[in-house]
């Protein structure tokens, strides 16, 4: 296909660009211009790669293929299918608000900062692309790095801890899922995802989901994600919960269960007990979380099990929902953290205490949080609305009590999202809220109100996506012919 | 009339759009306009979409679909509109008490400083109640649903720097979202049985078990969205919101929602009738309780807000007993007298500068004749006293549960007392408010509006109330004349259980007016003349005053323990075990490498190092385990 190379492009394009804002000698201006335009161009390129992905056709598509290590059966090998186009999407209209946004509060040591967030575009675009085991694993390992370096040096006071954490966690996620790619690549003679055959071995099934457990996360391997959503900077924070724990999904869904469909129905009712888990335990925390990013923080670890919970329903109606709900969640929650970056700029805390009455006088802020709020808990009408419909209609063809304890959810989300709304926005005005907290200023706006702008589309048309997935086959049907 | 359908639902949301994007530019007082013109021209979609329907052969309606909204596999659903009697009827009810609602809070929010804010959240209530009325399909019909709940919790939390406010604000929307949940719950079964949510999967056949509990379901958004036992205890906390919207959401549209839904969605009540008569017994038992309550209320708005409780269980009764079209009667009746009760205690609000005790309010008819009269006719028309319209529809809903089985004498008995009770706390709020010589209050605090009793914008939409309240029941009269009986027989017929005969009828109009007027004489006797005490018992007092104790009940079983829980799991779970399961990971895999101590530098790379000697061990294991 002659628009192949968009696929190349889009990985490629940006941590060319990392690497080129390491080596110029560019001004801070200079840099974060620059970052800003490749991620402006990502996106471009990226609509121009949507406006030539063919629905009606299954299987992958602008694929393209490259001899690596050819004993060994590894390729440089990449391409999209339906699903994955929205994932990439999601990444590069995510980072690009992010970029800007770190270039509207000015990080300082600009060079290392905006390299490394490209890179980490380009990263997360490889790992929705890549269609070779190594390739995703170089991909996933490449997203974790910049991370690290990005809640160590940028993050809040706590970062050593939050960042030790994390890499404790990942990395023994990911190391697990290392061993388990070289053995299955061992037995089958190949990496390749298209091409290799579905495996019956338990062991590895597991060894890919405990890296896909603790990235999500789903309880109870989420102990690294209060610390790092609290401490990183607010953009990473956006893009570590709205972005990279997408990959932890999409890992379950490309990896774990199309190719090991047998050990997916034997700990299907495990996993869907940890994603239902992951679910309540989540939405209860964040009820009870003393501050915003808390709050946001402990609802993204409820979104993740209610994800799984689609995904593992293994029926038509959950996969599509969770599609659907990782799309919609993402830019909830991208748009959540900078709002809440942009509060703790003007007060310098998120503290629930301490906060308050911000809606007089500030209508921009109030609408935006008010809207985006109210996605979030997924009032009816809204993208996150048709996502958790799908996912819970879905997950109650499995079994009922599933979407009993998913609807009981839903209500106890209502809950803390109005606390949080009315935590900032409502009621006497806080200690820490002064005349000078301005509204959010255009440069703020610039970013965030796209974001909403694209939730509220998908609230119109959220068969946008939802049937756009997997088309044109059934989605249980493409998942048990493996996507070919 | 698809047309007229469209336009009915897209004129508010422009109107919000408009307002919400005029943002600060906009003069204030357009604001106001913008939205009633919006709402008045949705008003005119509903008359073109009424002629629509009357035009056609056999008024079965028309489904329009704009686009399909959400699909997965062979499972659709579109974004779909459907125009039929009883969407029409709804549409014109809805969009026509709307607009003099909104025209009336022109003059009412004036000089609010976030009058812009009030029109936009309004005219959105309005377009997610016709969405909710003219919805295609049953998603549609949840989508309006939870939007009227949002825009509810918008709107009654619109004083938000009121701590009470927001409270309300937030236990309405979650009550409502509990509604929402088991209606969705019913939906799911409905899709993994027939794989569609249009309305005609209602007549499918379901097995019984699924039947019941797809009624249920829907029972239980119903019961929560128009404030029925047991998710009752929103609604008068509700009236922390600004008078107009009591009368807009709290009386006349949203909470009678719960109406709406029974009688569209009765195909599957009728499959499970059990379930359709504990809708007309949590009817019955609320339009009691919530008589009593309103006895000892003081707060103007709050007896009102337990008024229309009860009169909802008025229409819950008939149409579980089976009379749709006399629980839609009833419904459209006690739109035009409630919104009237609600916007004349609004005047009176507005004029003694935001008092809402009534017993401060003694003798205000003396200053505030209009508003007198006006208050008057939707008491009457409240009570069931005749001409006024709450006497056409009323009855026939008591006298309707006569030929049901012994339960049906327990329903009519209940209806019979609430009759009663509807007579005495409304002329209680009469007696206490209106006649006699002004209070010192009502002398200091009385301020008139250019020499009226308010702005004219308010004056005219309670005239043309009054007016309604007074007559809007003269358009049927059963068993005489029942035009609306057979306006919505192709969509929702009455059932045979609830046919009676016209002596029956007859009967049941004449006690209960009767015992309504008696309601009346002893709240004169109490209130007026004082010739009777008030039953001096404590204890039943304070259990009315406590509201049965609903509220503390949920506190203590839902509320307290999920906090509890929520604290408990964080302290002793999250904090200690989960938050410290990496930090002690590292450390075994320091441990086990045998440098204990002196090489817990904390440093990044000792951690990686050995995290990597472990996956290489693990590799092993895997090739080996295979």
């Amino acid at each position: 296909m002659s628009s192949s190379y968009l696929t190349s492009v889009l990985i490629w394009l940006p941590i060319g660009g990392a690497v080129l804002i390491w080596l110029l000698p560019l001004s801070r201006y200079a840099t974060g211009s620059l970052a800003l335009l490749i991620s402006l161009a990502e996106v471009g390129f990226w609509i121009r790669q949507a406006a030539h992905f063919d629905f009606s056709q299954p299987g992958l598509q602008m694929e393209e293929r490259a001899n690596w290590f050819g004993d060994l059966g590894v390729s440089y090998h990449v391409g999209v299918y339906g699903f994955s186009l929205w994932l990439v999407g999601l990444t590069v209209v995510g980072m690009a608000a992010c970029t800007a946004y770190g270039f509207w509060v000015g990080r300082d040591r600009p060079r290392a900062y905006f390299g490394l967030m490209l890179l980490l575009t380009g990263a997360t675009v490889g790992v929705f692309e890549s269609q070779d085991l190594l390739l995703f694993y170089a991909f996933f390992e490449a997203m974790l790095i910049p991370l690290y370096i990005l809640i160590g040096v940028w993050g809040g006071a706590r970062r050593m801890e939050a960042t030790i954490k994390f890499v404790i966690y990942t990395m023994s996620g990911s190391l697990l899922m290392l061993a388990a790619i070289v053995v299955y690549g061992l037995q089958a003679g190949t990496f390749d995802l298209v091409d290799g055959p579905m495996s019956g071995s338990r062991w590895l099934f597991l060894g890919f989901m405990v890296a896909f457990v603790i990235k999500a996360p789903l309880f109870p391997f989420h102990g690294w994600l209060p610390d790092a959503y609290r401490e990183a900077p607010p953009e990473v924070a956006a893009v570590l919960s709205g972005v990279i724990a997408k990959a932890g999904l999409y890992g379950m869904l490309r990896i774990a269960i199309t190719k090991f469909p047998d050990p997916t129905s034997f700990y299907r009712t495990t996993v869907l007990a940890l994603a239902a888990a992951a679910l309540v335990y989540g939405s209860l925390l964040a009820f009870r979380s003393p501050d915003f990013r808390g709050v946001v923080a402990y609802s993204s670890l409820a979104q993740s099990g209610l994800i799984a919970l689609g995904l593992f329903a293994g029926t038509d109606l959950g996969f599509d929902g969770a599609v659907l709900q990782m799309v919609a969640h993402g830019l909830i929650s991208i748009s959540l953290f900078l709002i809440a970056g942009a509060v703790e700029r003007r007060t310098t805390t998120g503290e629930f205490r301490l906060l308050g009455g911000m809606a007089r006088g500030r209508p921009a802020l109030a609408t935006l949080l008010m809207t985006v709020g109210v996605i979030s808990l997924a009032v009816p009408g809204s993208a996150a609305f048709a996502g958790e419909f799908l996912i819970l209609a879905g997950v109650f063809q499995r079994d009922w009590w599933w979407a009993a304890i998913g609807a009981g959810a839903i209500v106890l989300a209502a809950m803390y999202m109005l606390r949080l709304i009315s935590a900032v926005l409502h009621e006497a005005r806080g200690s820490t809220v002064s005349d000078e907290a301005l509204d959010l200023r255009p440069g703020e706006l610039a970013l965030v109100v796209p974001l909403v702008a694209g939730l509220l589309f998908l609230s119109a048309w959220p068969a946008g996506i939802s049937s756009h997935a997997f088309a044109p086959d059934s989605p249980t049907a493409a998942v048990r012919s493996q996507f070919k | 009339m698809t047309g007229g359908a469209w336009l009915c639902l897209l004129a508010p949301l422009v109107g919000t759009i408009l307002i919400l994007l005029g943002g600060s530019w906009l003069p204030r007082v357009a604001a106001g306009w913008i939205a009633t013109t919006s709402v008045f021209v949705a008003f005119g979609g509903a008359v073109w979409a009424f002629f629509g329907v009357r035009g056609s052969t056999g008024h079965h309606g028309e489904i329009t679909t704009a686009w399909t909204w959400l699909q997965s596999g062979n499972f659709h659903v579109g974004l779909q509109l459907l125009v039929d009697p009883l969407s029409a009827m709804m549409m014109l009810i809805v969009s026509g008490v709307s607009g003099l609602i909104i025209l009336y809070s022109i003059g009412y929010m004036d000089g609010d400083d976030e009058e812009r804010r009030y029109f936009a959240y309004i005219a959105f209530f309005v377009f997610s109640m016709l969405l909710l009325v003219e919805g295609g399909n049953l998603l549609m019909l949840l989508i309006g649903w939870g939007l009227v709940g949002l825009s509810s919790y918008l709107l009654i939390g619109f004083w938000h720097e009121r701590p009470s406010a927001v409270q309300a604000a937030k236990k309405a929307f979650v009550m409502n979202a509990i509604g929402d949940a088991t209606m969705a719950l019913a939906f799911f079964i409905l899709i993994a049985h027939t794989n569609s949510l249009s309305f005609s999967v209602l007549d499918a056949h379901l097995s019984s078990t699924q039947a019941n509990l797809v009624a249920l379901g829907l029972l239980g958004g119903a019961v929560a969205k128009s404030a029925q036992i047991p998710l009752q205890t929103w609604l008068p906390d509700a009236m922390e919101g600004p008078t107009p919207v009591s009368a807009l959401i709290h009386a006349a549209t949203m909470v009678t929602a719960g109406v709406y839904l029974i009688a569209r969605t009765h195909p599957i009540f009728e499959q499970a009738r059990t379930i359709e008569l504990i809708a007309a017994g949590t009817g019955a038992l609320t339009l009691l309780v919530a008589g009593l309550i309103a006895l000892v209320q003081t707060d103007i708005k709050r007896v009102i807000a337990y008024s229309t409780m009860s009169q909802i269980g008025y229409m819950f009764l008939g149409a579980g007993v089976g009379g749709y079209a006399n629980g839609m009667f009833h419904l459209m009746t006690h739109a035009f007298f409630k919104a009237l009760l609600f916007m004349t205690a609004g005047l009176a609000i507005h004029a003694l500068a935001n008092e809402q005790d009534i017993r401060n309010m003694r003798g205000l008819g003396r200053v505030m004749p209009f508003t007198k009269w006006c208050f008057l006719a939707g008491a009457l028309a409240l009570v069931g006293v005749p001409p006024f319209s709450g006497f056409f529809s009323k009855d026939p809903i008591i006298a309707s549960t006569l030929n049901i089985g012994w339960y049906g004498y327990v329903f009519y008995a209940c209806g019979i007392a609430g009759a009663f009770l509807t007579g005495l706390y409304t002329f209680r709020l009469w007696f206490l408010v209106f006649p006699g010589e002004p209070s010192p209050f009502v002398r200091e605090h009385y301020h008139d509006h250019h020499g009226r009793e308010g702005a004219w914008t308010m004056l005219v939409p309670v005239g043309v109330l009054g007016v309604l309240a007074t007559v809007g029941g003269w358009i049927q009269w059963p068993p005489l004349w029942e035009p609306i009986t057979h306006w919505l027989a192709p969509v929702a017929p009455t059932l045979a259980a609830a046919e009676v005969s016209s002596t029956q009828e007859y009967v049941t109009s004449v006690v209960t007016v009767i015992v309504g007027i008696a309601g009346i004489a002893v709240a004169w006797a109490v209130y007026s003349e004082r010739k009777l005490a008030i039953p001096a018992a404590p204890s039943l007092r304070r259990v009315l005053e406590n509201k049965f104790y609903f509220d503390r009940l949920y506190d203590r079983i839902f509320y307290g323990p999920s906090a509890e829980t929520a604290t408990f799991l964080r302290r002793e779970f999250e904090e200690p075990v989960v938050l410290q399961t990496g930090p002690d990971l590292g450390d075994v895999t320091l441990e086990t490498g045998g440098l204990v101590r002196r090489i817990q530098t904390g440093l990044l790379r000792t951690y990686v190092l050995f995290l990597a000697a472990g996956a290489a061990g693990v590799v092993l294991a895997f090739l080996i385990a295979r």
